[in-house]
Parts: structure tokens; sequence; C-alpha cells
């Protein structure tokens, strides 16, 4: 069924549980919802548009309550919000270390700018002048062992997080020499064909675990052929029925063995005779044999 | 405070019931129950339900009841979403006397090591979208207050429009939730 877009406004107060008591414009609304697949992107963006305005404080105290009591009741939303902030943390950690550093420097100086609260500048000048040249001279100390010590301190850390490591290596080598992860989330025609994901084979892999992330909606079962660059014969082939997730999110999860696989450009190809599925689509990624 | 309602799941037969009503071609009745599935727990899912897979559950219970008593719907979907309309009545009516509780704080994943999982795997997935994608995401959240309003004006305009990119943003976010959710799996296995 096509019909009128609703405005974002309209779809935002929708979400938000605001027209649940207008029947009539409800019953519609998700009517529309359900049976026009151009609305719902647009749906879904503009749940993400309220989580967004959610952690960033820009919500009214009305839109704020109908967020609590009504819009992140669904677990499924909750991850969303949870999987927002988790993106967010994510890129302020990156600006993270200058943040810290200038904090520390801040705060350093706040601690140690300690002036006498009731002495007279223009009384006691000199005296005041080398009150301050000793304090910054005790000040520089203090910071200077404090550097040291921490540098002691974070010496010793390294140390205990190399040795640390080293074992959780040789853990995680035992326990995934075997297996080789590859996930794939963009076809040929969407991603860039000079930077494809790339996977090194170790010689004690023996399979590849797959993960490809489907675009659109859940399709049935699908027919997956692994092809060497140039060459016409399959080096693997399936037929593989996607998960799909409560939210529609379909994805291919399977592995295949490393044997025949040499160092080259490799592609998934992902076809359907099923009507609506469109053309074969390529995952590509690059392998490399280690030696 | 109304009674706690059990959870419960579809049991093969009424799903094999269900799946021979969508369709006698079996890979077209598995297709068909996926969009029916994805359709109807997205409604629920939009009119603030705890549990969308629940109430799909009963949907299928009630239509496969009415399918073998010999009833005959030519459209499963519309079929199926006016079922969904009544479940999600029912399910309003029980749920007005549920105090609801929510804690925003709760949102934090409380094993570290998992929490720190996440952020190794995101960073994973950052690196394995496509070169453009990746440009967006990380333009979109750069900066602070005004600074980051004025990036993300610029980046719209640069993409075709706010609502663009509001839907590229969604897509992205998609993708990397299913990067990020497969990549932890894997590491927890």
């Amino acid at each position: 069924m096509k019909s009128d877009v609703p405005d974002r406004g309209l779809v935002r107060e929708y979400l938000l549980g605001r027209l649940d008591h207008k029947t009539e414009l409800e019953e519609q609304l998700s009517h529309e919802i359900c049976f026009n697949d151009d609305l719902s992107q647009m749906v879904e963006s503009v749940e993400e548009e309220i989580i967004e305005d959610f952690l960033d404080g820009r919500l009214d105290p009305a839109d704020k309550d109908a967020v609590d009591g009504y819009f992140l009741q669904p677990p499924e939303r909750k991850e969303k919000l949870r999987f927002a902030r988790l993106l967010r943390h994510h890129f302020e950690q990156r600006h993270d270390p200058v943040n810290t550093r200038r904090e520390t420097f801040d705060s350093t100086n706040a601690r140690f700018d300690y002036r006498p609260a009731n002495i007279g500048r223009s009384h006691f000048r000199t005296y005041g002048e080398l009150a301050a040249l000793l304090l910054l001279t005790v000040v520089g100390l203090i910071y200077i062992s404090g550097i040291r010590k921490n540098q002691a301190r974070l010496e010793r850390q390294l140390a205990q997080e190399r040795e640390q490591s080293t074992t959780v290596a040789k853990e995680s080598q035992v326990a995934q020499a075997s297996m080789v992860a590859l996930t794939l989330v963009s076809d040929r025609s969407r991603g860039d064909s000079t930077q494809i994901p790339h996977i090194e084979i170790r010689p004690s892999a023996q399979r590849i675990a797959v993960d490809i992330a489907l675009p659109g909606r859940s399709p049935g079962p699908l027919d997956v052929m692994l092809e060497a660059r140039g060459k016409n014969q399959p080096v693997w082939a399936g037929h593989l029925l996607p998960v799909v997730s409560a939210s529609g999110d379909a994805r291919l999860v399977f592995d295949v063995p490393v044997q025949g696989i040499r160092s080259d450009v490799y592609s998934f190809v992902v076809s359907s005779s099923l009507p609506g599925f469109g053309r074969p689509k390529h995952y590509d990624f690059r392998v490399t044999l280690a030696q | 405070m109304a009674a706690h309602h059990e959870k419960r799941s579809l049991t093969p037969e009424a799903f094999g019931k269900f799946l021979r009503w969508l369709s006698v071609d079996d890979e077209l009745a598995v297709r068909e129950y996926q969009r029916i599935r994805t359709k109807l727990t997205r409604f629920f899912i939009h009119k603030g339900c705890t549990d969308a897979d629940d109430l799909f559950d009963k949907t299928v219970d009630i239509v496969v009841g009415k399918v073998e008593s010999g009833a005959q719907y030519s459209n499963p979907l519309a079929y199926c979403y006016g079922v969904a309309r009544n479940v999600w009545y029912e399910d309003t009516r029980e749920r007005k006397t549920v105090a609801i509780e929510f804690d925003v704080v709760s949102f934090e994943h409380p094993d570290p090591k998992v929490r720190e999982q996440e952020l190794q795997c995101l960073e994973r997935c950052l690196t394995q979208l496509p070169p453009g994608d990746r440009e967006i995401i990380v333009q979109y959240h750069a900066g602070q207050g005004r600074d980051r309003i004025e990036a993300r004006r610029a980046l719209a305009l640069g993409v075709g429009g706010t609502n663009v990119l509001r839907i590229r943003m969604c897509r992205i976010r998609k993708e990397l939730r299913i990067c990020v959710v497969a990549c932890i799996k894997r590491s927890l296995n």
C-alpha cells in the first residue's frame, strides 16, 4: 500500500505513545508503517533521533516522561540506547588522553595555586616574591617527585601487564589457533574496493568463521559461494538459511575450511532464486597466508 | 501489581502449521514467516511492549487456531496484523496495573570485561566499515556543544540534507551493532 509519507513530527508522537488514545490516527499510522516499506526506515531514524535527544539531555520534561515510561520499555530499544552510549563513549575516549592531561595539569595548578589570603601585595611585595619563589621551588620538587613516583608505578604496572598479556596471548593462541574470524558488512556495490577486509591465516588455522550482515529485509535460504578473484570455479559452496533477529536484522553465520585458500582476494557470492532478492551480492576480502 | 506473565514459546507443531498455512513451498513459507515476524515484532516494539517476541508467538498461536478451524484468509500479513492489534490491546489492558520502574544507569554493562570486549569489538567493526561510512560516523561524533552542531550541519549539507544524514547514520549504526554483537558472541564462545 502506498500513501503520503507522514512527517517526522507525527512519527515521533506515535513512537512516544501519544497517539495511542487517538484511535483513528494511531490505526492509520500503524497500518501504514506495517504495510509501507518506504516508511519503516524513516521510523527507525526517528527512533534513533529520540535516543540521541535523550542522551544529549535535549528532551523537555513531558518527552522525557514519555521516553522513560513508554519508548524505552522494550528491551530492543534499551539495547539501542546502550549501543548509542557505547558509541559515544568510544568517540569521547579518543579525545580523552588530551582532556585527561589538561584536567590533570589544571587540577595540579589549582592544587598548588596557594596564596596567603590576607596579605596586601603592595606592603609585602618582596616577601611575597620570595615566598612565591620558595613556593615555586617546593611545588617543583613535589611535582618532579610525583612524576618519578608515577613513572615507577607505571613501569611496575607495565611489567605486570606485559607478563599478563604474554600469558593471555599464549592461552588465546591455543584456543583460537584453529579458527580465523571474518565479519563482512558491506557488499561490493557499497564498499571501497581498495579497502576490503583482510584476514591472515596462520599455518595452525583450520577454518574461517564467517559472519555476513545482509542488507534490507530478511530473505529466505541463500546460495553462498566462495570464489577466488578471476577464477570461475568456486572454492566452496553452500545453501544457508540466514539468522534473523527479532528486529529483523539478517545474518549468515557459518564456517568454511581453509584448505585450498591461498594469499589472494576472495569473494563470498550470496544469491537467491527467490523473487525480490535482486542481483547476487559479492562480499570481497583479502587473505594473506602467514608463513 | 499484575500477576507475573509467564514467558512461553511457540511449539514446533504450531510453528509447522503456521508455515504450511503461509505456503506449501518451504522456502517461500520461511521467507514469508520472517517478513511477518519482522513487521509484527516491530509493531509491538513501536507500541512500547516489553516482550515483542512473546506477543508475536501469542499472535501466531491465535492464527494457527483460526486456520485449524478451517478459515481461509487470502492475505496472511493483513490477517496476522489484525490479530496482533488485538493481542496488543489485551497486553495494554494487562500492563496498566504494572508499576514501571526504569533505571537509566543499568544500561552500563555491569561486567567490566564484557564492556571492554564491546569496546574492542566496536573498534574492530569500525575499521571494517566502508571508508565513506567510517568518515561520516567519525565526523558525526566529532567535537562538543556548538562545534558539534556546526560540524553535523556541514556534514548534512555534504550528504544531501539532514534527513538523508539521519537515515544514513541509522543504517551505519545498525551495521555496527550487528557486527559488534557477532564479534562479542565469537569472543565469548
